[in-house]
């Protein structure tokens, strides 16, 4: 046990936490940090998605969540993971270990974010220093000749003639979403979006803006 | 494999089941194809692979979209300039199998998805999918089918201009000329074109001078359309002044008058103007070629060496015109090699008329390519005489045949067969032996294979007969058969020696070429196969000489699978098809360059089946490597 640890046991639920989890999570933390300023065709994206009893994150629990690695402009079939919540400690660890450091694509970040962090917090004691990127924002901004205003992923995937094979499943959301992506990543470099911060900021300006507009 | 990357492998197999090949293919090669795939996206415009990224390192498979496929460069190799590619299609087969760029651009028509698997993954996809396999080589087969026809387009051209352009009209008549006179009712006109199956009806005075004509073209316009009556004369819908050549004008003039005038039918007279018959596009082009009767008659019929020497000429023309004919390799070098036995036969026959060789048993044979029915146009002779005195004196026996084998080996000269430069002719005193001698000879060869034994094996066992006396010659191969199939020292000797010269295959380029950047087809090219075949017919004892037949009647005995045997056959074919063309185009004789082709001139198409003969090529080798471990 190494003295940041240490620092962090007493009354702090990680200090619940079994050894072998704990050493887990040391070891994603002391992975590198990926540059924001990687082009796309040299990073690896990460498509989080949830699936949940409901959407009311007040009384609503998480059922599973899946991911899908996209690297170098690729989905690979082999680069992706889904599990239930039946033992969420090690769930979300191994969801940890799955994204690694990667910049994660997730679909109304409003919803899916803030039920994984909670989860973060309450199972594991800590919130992951994540890279977030909300297709949800980051999809109007780029296909504003499809739709100029966020809508559902249902929409989306009409747009862009995207299909999976089960919707409302953590993982065959996921992997709508990471269609659309490959897709985004695809106008992005055709405008001149190249890097990872140029689509983050993207997707935040975005959303600023539509925030002025709405307030 | 998590459950995870098995749902999305399973979602996309699903997909691949609703096309061809997929839906033929086992589960296990699918589940593994479906593994490996991934899926990539490209916006409407983008260039999805080109010649200039190289080596393909992915196959696609459309899965949402369109592509457009169009050829790079301005050689067209296909059939098709651009062709546009949906959901379920595949590509770059050809490129990818060889390992070699592709020759077209593919770009993204609109946005497209596309399943890409890794090219390594590709090649083990086609070793454990036999439904995959043969979608593949098909796919490739077809290449090869449309590298022919553009083969025969080149020497169509070739052959309509060197043998129909001076002809001269009146020998391309065939019939009687056909007419009626200007005052004919048309029905009665219209009815002998019917009875008689011709295009067209002229109309001729009592003189038998033309004075007009009537196409079946210009029955719509001038006779169904306005409801014209058949009761009345044929001159007023004829087309009056028609086209008229002399007999004596060429084929050429007709062409230029049919192109200038834009007329399909000519009317062609003698020098009084009277009508001699028609001539028509067609008879231009087609029918004015040297039949293989025509030759086989004028061989067989020859009275002197002249008249052979003649027929050699034409058998030279026929091979040319028989390559703009789309014929393949195969064929093409069987007839020509029957034509050469015609002609070499009626030599015999011509001056064993001279010579008198009664009381001897003797048969003719040719070594070397002609013995495996695969000469080429620049083949030399290779020739010798197996005999049996009988009860004449032995000595006086091999006089009397040398003095005839020289007249021959002359003869043959004289109608393009040069003298072979390594003396392997029947004058030769040392290929002019009694059955007994030879078995002497190939057995001293089988019990010490030195380099020089080998290669005389090389030769002198791809014998068969020309002339006379088959038994002889059966014995002596039944005899060579055993001897050889005993001997595993030798057959190892040999395959050590076949294997001596590699596939001109490149690592970095595509092909090692020589220092005058070519590359020799025969000698690293056809020989390969012809090696091996030769080893695989002595220890399974088949009986023929030819190695296509060799490799079909040894592969099969040994249980090689029939496609990859047909691969190998393709392979050889293609090989001496481009020999054959390079010689053919090059030289119309005998030529240092015969035999050797540059592969930056090939065009983009031929290269890449080359490299896949050689391939072949390769892998032959490596059954005999296995076999002999060597």
């Amino acid at each position: 046990m190494n003295w940041l640890t240490k620092m962090f046991s007493g009354d702090h639920p990680a200090a619940n936490l079994p050894e072998a989890l704990r050493e887990r999570v040391e070891q994603w933390r002391a992975l590198e940090e990926p540059s924001l300023d990687s082009s796309h065709s040299d990073t690896r994206y990460c498509i989080v998605n949830t699936e949940a009893t409901g959407m009311d994150l007040s009384k609503d629990r998480l059922l599973a969540v899946a991911g899908i690695g996209v690297e170098k402009g690729l989905i690979a079939h082999r680069d992706a993971l889904e599990i239930g919540f039946d033992s969420p400690a090690e769930a979300l660890v191994q969801m940890l270990e799955f994204i690694g450091k990667s910049p994660v694509i997730i679909f109304n970040a409003e919803f899916n974010r803030t039920a994984l962090m909670a989860a973060f917090e309450m199972h594991l004691g800590f919130e992951p220093d994540i890279e977030w990127i909300d297709a949800y924002w980051l999809l109007p901004s780029l296909f504003n000749d499809k739709h100029d205003r966020p809508v559902r992923l249902a929409d989306w995937m009409k747009a862009m003639g995207v299909e999976t094979f089960q919707r409302h499943r953590a993982l065959g959301d996921a992997y709508a979403i990471a269609k659309l992506f490959l897709a985004a990543q695809s106008r992005a470099s055709q405008r001149g979006y190249r890097t990872v911060r140029s689509i983050v900021d993207l997707a935040i300006s975005r959303k600023r803006l539509q925030r002025s507009i709405s307030s | 494999m998590t459950t995870a990357a098995q749902v999305l492998a399973g979602a996309s197999t699903d997909f691949l089941k609703r096309y061809s090949p997929f839906d033929q293919m086992q589960p296990e090669a699918l589940e593994f194809l479906g593994e490996r795939l991934l899926l990539s996206h490209f916006a409407k415009g983008s260039a999805i692979l080109s010649p200039e990224m190289g080596q393909p390192r992915h196959f696609f498979i459309i899965q949402r979209g369109k592509v457009q496929a169009s050829q790079a460069g301005n050689v067209a190799v296909t059939e098709y300039a651009t062709m546009t590619l949906s959901p379920g299609e595949c590509f770059p087969i050809g490129a990818i199998s060889a390992g070699r760029a592709s020759t077209n651009n593919y770009v993204a028509l609109e946005d497209t998805f596309c399943y890409q698997l890794p090219a390594r993954d590709f090649m083990e996809l086609m070793r454990i999918s036999p439904e995959f396999h043969v979608f593949c080589t098909q796919y490739i087969a077809s290449l090869l089918n449309q590298s022919r026809q553009q083969l025969q387009t080149t020497f169509s051209q070739r052959a309509a201009e060197q043998q129909t352009m001076t002809t001269p009209l009146g020998a391309l008549i065939k019939h009687e000329p056909i007419c009626v006179t200007p005052d004919t009712p048309l029905r009665k006109a219209l009815e002998t074109m019917a009875e008689q199956r011709i295009g067209c009806m002229v109309i001729a005075d009592e003189a038998l001078k033309p004075v007009g004509i009537l196409t079946q073209s210009d029955l719509l316009p001038r006779v169904v359309l306005p409801e014209f009556d058949l009761s009345r004369p044929i001159s007023e819908v004829m087309t009056s002044k028609p086209h008229v050549l002399s007999a004596t004008a060429t084929a050429y003039d007709a062409a230029l008058e049919m192109a200038t005038h834009a007329v399909r039918h000519l009317l062609v007279v003698d020098s009084m103007d009277r009508l001699k018959g028609v001539v028509s596009e067609r008879d231009l082009f087609t029918l004015q070629r040297i039949g293989l009767r025509q030759i086989r008659a004028s061989i067989e019929g020859a009275e002197d060496i002249d008249s052979l020497q003649r027929a050699s000429q034409d058998i030279r023309q026929l091979a040319l015109n028989l390559i703009a004919q789309g014929i393949g390799a195969e064929q093409l070098t069987h007839f020509i090699s029957a034509l050469n036995d015609a002609l070499t036969r009626r030599i015999i026959i011509l001056e064993l008329d001279r010579h008198d060789l009664a009381g001897i048993a003797f048969s003719w044979v040719a070594f070397g390519s002609e013995g495996r029915h695969e000469q080429t146009l620049s083949t030399d002779q290779d020739n010798g005489i197996i005999y049996d005195p009988k009860d004449s004196n032995k000595d006086e026996a091999k006089t009397r045949l040398l003095a005839f084998a020289k007249d021959v080996n002359k003869a043959l000269d004289a109608c393009g067969f040069p003298l072979c430069k390594g003396n392997i002719m029947a004058s030769n005193p040392d290929l002019c032996l009694t059955r007994e001698e030879w078995e002497r000879r190939f057995g001293a060869w089988i019990r010490q294979p030195d380099p020089q034994a080998l290669l005389n094996a090389s030769i002198f066992f791809d014998f068969r007969v020309l002339y006379g006396n088959e038994k002889i010659a059966d014995e002596l191969r039944r005899w060579l058969n055993n001897a050889a199939k005993g001997n595993s020292a030798f057959l190892r000797m040999m395959a050590h020696n076949a294997l001596q010269v590699a596939p001109p295959l490149g690592r970095i380029r595509d092909f090692v070429v020589e220092d005058d950047g070519m590359i020799d087809l025969k000698k690293s090219g056809a020989r390969l196969f012809v090696d091996v075949a030769r080893i695989f017919a002595l220890r399974s004892e088949v009986e023929s000489s030819s190695t296509v037949q060799r490799l079909r009647q040894a592969g099969q005995k040994s249980g090689m699978p029939a496609d990859e045997l047909d691969a190998m056959i393709e392979g050889f074919h293609f090989i001496q098809l481009l020999r054959l063309r390079s010689q053919h185009l090059e030289t119309e004789h005998d030529a240092p360059g015969d035999n050797k082709v540059h592969p930056d001139r090939l065009n983009e198409l031929d290269r890449r089946i080359l490299k896949e003969a050689f391939r072949q090529a390769r892998k032959l080798q490596l059954r005999l490597k296995l076999d002999y471990q060597l």
